[in-house]
C-alpha cells in the first residue's frame, strides 16, 4: 500500500510544482511580450483553473460529443456510426423511458416539496423562537450526514419487514387492513421511497440557506409594511417571499439540477429495474459495466440538453416571479 | 356587535380569543409545537441508527421496536471493522490520504484563482468568469468517459491519480466562485496600502487577503472536506483493488457482497459502518458548524 501512495504523493507534488512554475513562466512571458503588469498577473493567477477548464473539461466535451457518434469500448478505437447511439435511445432501449421517467419525476418532486417543507421551517424558525441556533444545527444535521449513510440507514428504516416507518404505521394501516408498502421492491412505491429519502436528507440545508434570507430582509419592509396596517399573511406575501424569490429560485434550480444527477443513493440500494435506473447510475453502468461509451456518451449529451431546457425553463419562468432588489420594475 | 380594532386588538366587543395577545400566543405555541415535531423527525432516524448499531442480529426485527437496544452489543462496530478481508484501519487511512491531498490542492488554488477574477483586469477576463460559472451546470456524466479515457493513457486507472492530483486544477468552480465575491468585498485601499509599503502580490495575497477572507477559507475548507470524503463516483470508477477502497466504497462493497438481495443483511453492521463513517463529519460539524452553514448560506444566498 505504502508503494500506492508513493506513487499518487510523487505525481501529486510534481503537478503542484509544475503548475506553480508554469504560472511564473506565464507571467514572465507575458510581460515579456508587453502586457501590463496587472493583466500578466491576473492571467496567471487563473491558469490552474484556465489549463483545468482545457484539459479536463472543454476537450472532454468535445471528445464526448464525438463519441457520442460512434461505437467505443476502450479497447479499440471508436467506431463511426452516426446517430445510432441517439436513435437506439428512443426506440430499441427499454430501459431509457423509464430511467428518464423516474430520474425526472424524482427532481419534480422532491426538490419543490423539499423547497417548500424548507420554506415553512424556516418562516416558523425566523419567528424569534428560542434557542435558534440549536434548532438550526438539528435541522442541519440529516444534511452533513454522507448520502453513502443516509441511503443504507433509509433501506433499513424502509424495509418492508422490519424498518422502523412500516412498524410506526402498521397500528394505522391495520386500522384499514392496509397491507405494509413494500417500499423499494414494489415498482409504484420505488420513487416515492426516494423522494421520502431525499426529503428527511435535503431539507435541512434548504431551511438553513432560507432562514439565513430571511434574517436578511430589512427589518424596515416590515415597519413600513405595518404603519400601513398589514397583516402577517400580507407581510408574508408581499414582503418576505418576494424578497426571498431570488434564494428560493437559485435554490430551486440548483436543487433540480443536483436532483437529476443522483448517484450514490441508488448505489447501495437495489430497486426492481422496471421502476427505471436514475440516469446518472445508468450511464455508469453503460459506461463501465457494459463498456459502451458511445451509447453513454450519447445518454451524457441528452442529460446536458434536457437540464439545459430544464434551467431555460426556470429562467424564463423567474421573470414573472422573482424580483431583485436593484431591478427597474416597469 | 361592533369591534372596533385599536392597535392593542383590544377593544370593545372583541371575542377574548381573537384579541392580539392570546392570538400570538396561540401562534408562538403552535408554532413550537410544529418546530420539535420536526426536530423529532429529523433525529429519530439518527437515534434508530445507532440504536441498530448496537443490537444484537436477533434483536434487530423484534415487534414492537426496542429503542434502547438489549442488551448493547459494542461488538458491532469490532466486528463491523474486520467484516471485509481487508480492515476498515486501511479504508479509514485511504480516505484521510485522498481527502487530504485534494483538501489542499483545492483550498490553495481555488483561492488563488478567485484572487486572480477578483482583483485584476486583463483581457477576457469577465468571459472566462461566465465560462466557470457555466461549468457549473455542467453534468459530470458529460466529461467522465473522456476523462477515464485521459487516465488510463496516463497510467492512472486503480491508482489515486485521478482523485486527488484534478484537485491542483481549482476544480470546484462553486468555491471560485464564492471566493471571489469575497475577495471583491475587500477594499482597494487595502492593496494599494500594501503596494506602497512595497508587498509584491503573492505577499498581499498570503499576508492580507487570506486572512480577512478567513471564515470563508474556513467553510470551503468545511465544503471540500465533505465532497471528499463522501465522493462515491470517483472512487468507484477508478479503484479496482478492495485494498486500496476509501470508506464509502468500502461500505457500498459490503452492501453488495454481505446483504445485497439477500433476505436479512446484517443491518447493525451495515448501521455500524455508516455510523463510523459518518462520526468524523459529524464531530468536524459541531466543532465547526458555523462554517458548515456559513458554507452552504453562502453558495444559496450568492446565486
Amino acid at each position: 500500500m505504502i508503494g500506492t501512495y508513493a506513487y499518487t504523493l510523487s505525481h501529486y507534488f510534481l503537478v503542484g510544482a509544475g503548475l506553480g512554475l508554469a504560472m511564473l513562466a506565464v507571467y514572465g512571458l507575458l510581460r515579456l511580450l508587453g502586457v501590463k503588469g496587472e493583466a500578466a498577473t491576473g492571467l496567471a493567477l487563473i491558469l490552474p483553473w484556465l489549463l483545468g477548464f482545457l484539459i479536463w473539461t472543454l476537450d472532454p466535451i468535445l471528445a464526448s460529443l464525438y463519441i457520442s457518434f460512434t461505437d467505443y469500448d476502450v479497447l479499440q478505437p471508436p467506431q463511426w456510426v452516426g446517430i445510432a447511439n441517439y436513435r437506439t435511445m428512443f426506440t430499441a432501449d427499454p430501459d431509457f423511458l423509464p430511467s428518464m421517467r423516474i430520474t425526472f419525476l424524482y427532481g419534480l418532486l422532491s426538490v419543490p416539496l423539499g423547497l417548500a417543507g424548507a420554506l415553512g421551517t424556516a418562516l416558523l424558525l425566523a419567528q424569534d423562537i428560542k434557542g435558534i441556533g440549536i434548532w438550526r444545527t438539528i435541522y442541519y444535521l440529516p444534511a452533513v450526514l454522507p448520502a453513502a449513510a443516509t441511503a443504507v440507514l433509509w433501506r433499513w428504516m424502509l424495509s418492508p419487514s422490519a424498518g422502523l416507518i412500516n412498524t410506526l404505521l402498521s397500528p394505522l394501516l391495520n386500522l384499514f387492513g392496509l397491507p405494509r408498502p413494500a417500499w423499494f421492491t414494489d415498482v409504484r412505491l420505488v420513487l416515492p421511497s426516494y423522494v421520502i429519502m431525499s426529503l428527511w436528507g435535503i431539507f435541512g440545508a434548504n431551511t438553513v440557506i432560507l432562514l439565513a434570507g430571511i434574517k436578511n430582509i430589512p427589518r424596515h419592509l416590515y415597519e413600513a409594511a405595518e404603519i400601513d396596517g398589514a397583516g402577517s399573511w400580507v407581510r408574508l406575501f408581499h414582503v418576505t417571499l418576494p424578497m426571498l424569490s431570488p434564494t428560493l429560485f437559485y435554490t430551486l434550480v440548483m436543487g433540480i439540477i443536483g436532483a437529476m444527477q443522483v448517484f450514490t443513493q441508488p448505489m447501495f440500494i437495489d430497486a426492481p429495474r422496471q421502476a427505471g435506473i436514475f440516469i446518472n447510475v445508468y450511464i455508469y453502468q453503460q459506461a463501465f459495466s457494459r463498456f459502451r461509451m458511445g451509447y453513454a456518451s450519447a445518454l451524457g449529451w441528452w442529460l446536458l440538453l434536457v437540464i439545459l431546457l430544464l434551467t431555460l425553463l426556470v429562467f424564463r419562468s423567474s421573470a414573472a416571479w422573482v424580483y431583485y432588489e436593484g431591478e427597474r420594475r416597469r | 356587535m361592533t369591534a372596533l380594532r385599536s392597535a392593542a386588538g383590544q377593544a370593545r366587543g372583541v371575542r377574548w380569543w381573537a384579541r392580539k395577545s392570546v392570538r400570538r400566543t396561540l401562534v408562538q405555541g403552535v408554532s413550537y409545537a410544529l418546530v420539535t415535531l420536526g426536530a423529532a423527525v429529523v433525529l429519530v432516524p439518527f437515534a434508530w441508527m445507532i440504536g441498530t448499531s448496537l443490537k444484537a442480529r436477533e434483536r434487530l426485527f423484534v415487534y414492537p421496536p426496542q429503542w434502547i437496544p438489549d442488551p448493547v452489543v459494542w461488538r458491532n462496530y469490532i466486528d463491523a471493522w474486520n467484516a471485509l478481508p481487508v480492515s476498515f484501519t486501511r479504508f479509514l487511512a485511504n480516505t484521510l490520504f485522498i481527502t487530504l491531498l485534494a483538501m489542499a490542492a483545492e483550498i490553495l488554488t481555488v483561492s488563488l484563482v478567485a484572487y486572480g477574477f477578483a482583483r485584476f483586469r486583463f483581457w477576457g477576463r469577465d468571459v472566462l468568469f461566465i465560462i466557470l460559472l457555466a461549468t457549473m451546470m455542467l453534468p459530470g456524466a458529460i466529461t467522465m468517459i473522456p476523462v477515464f479515457v485521459i487516465w488510463k493513457n496516463l497510467h492512472g486507472l486503480d491508482t489515486y491519480d485521478p482523485l486527488t492530483i484534478g484537485a491542483w486544477f481549482a476544480w470546484g468552480p462553486a468555491y471560485v466562485f464564492m471566493l471571489r465575491q469575497f475577495f471583491l468585498t475587500i477594499p482597494y485601499e487595502m492593496d494599494e496600502a500594501a503596494r506602497l509599503d512595497g508587498a509584491n502580490t503573492l505577499q498581499i495575497f498570503a499576508l492580507i487577503m487570506l486572512p480577512l477572507i478567513k471564515p470563508a477559507i474556513l467553510a470551503i475548507g468545511v465544503l471540500s472536506f465533505q465532497g471528499n470524503w463522501n465522493n462515491l463516483s470517483g472512487p468507484l470508477i477508478y479503484l479496482n483493488t478492495l485494498e486500496k477502497f476509501p470508506m464509502v466504497l468500502a461500505l457500498q462493497f459490503f452492501q453488495k457482497t454481505l446483504a445485497g438481495g439477500s433476505e436479512a443483511p446484517p443491518w447493525n453492521y451495515m448501521m455500524a459502518l455508516a455510523t463510523i463513517i459518518a462520526v468524523p463529519i459529524l464531530a468536524l460539524f459541531f466543532l465547526a458548524q458555523r462554517y458548515f452553514i456559513e458554507g452552504i448560506t453562502m453558495t444559496g444566498m450568492k446565486g
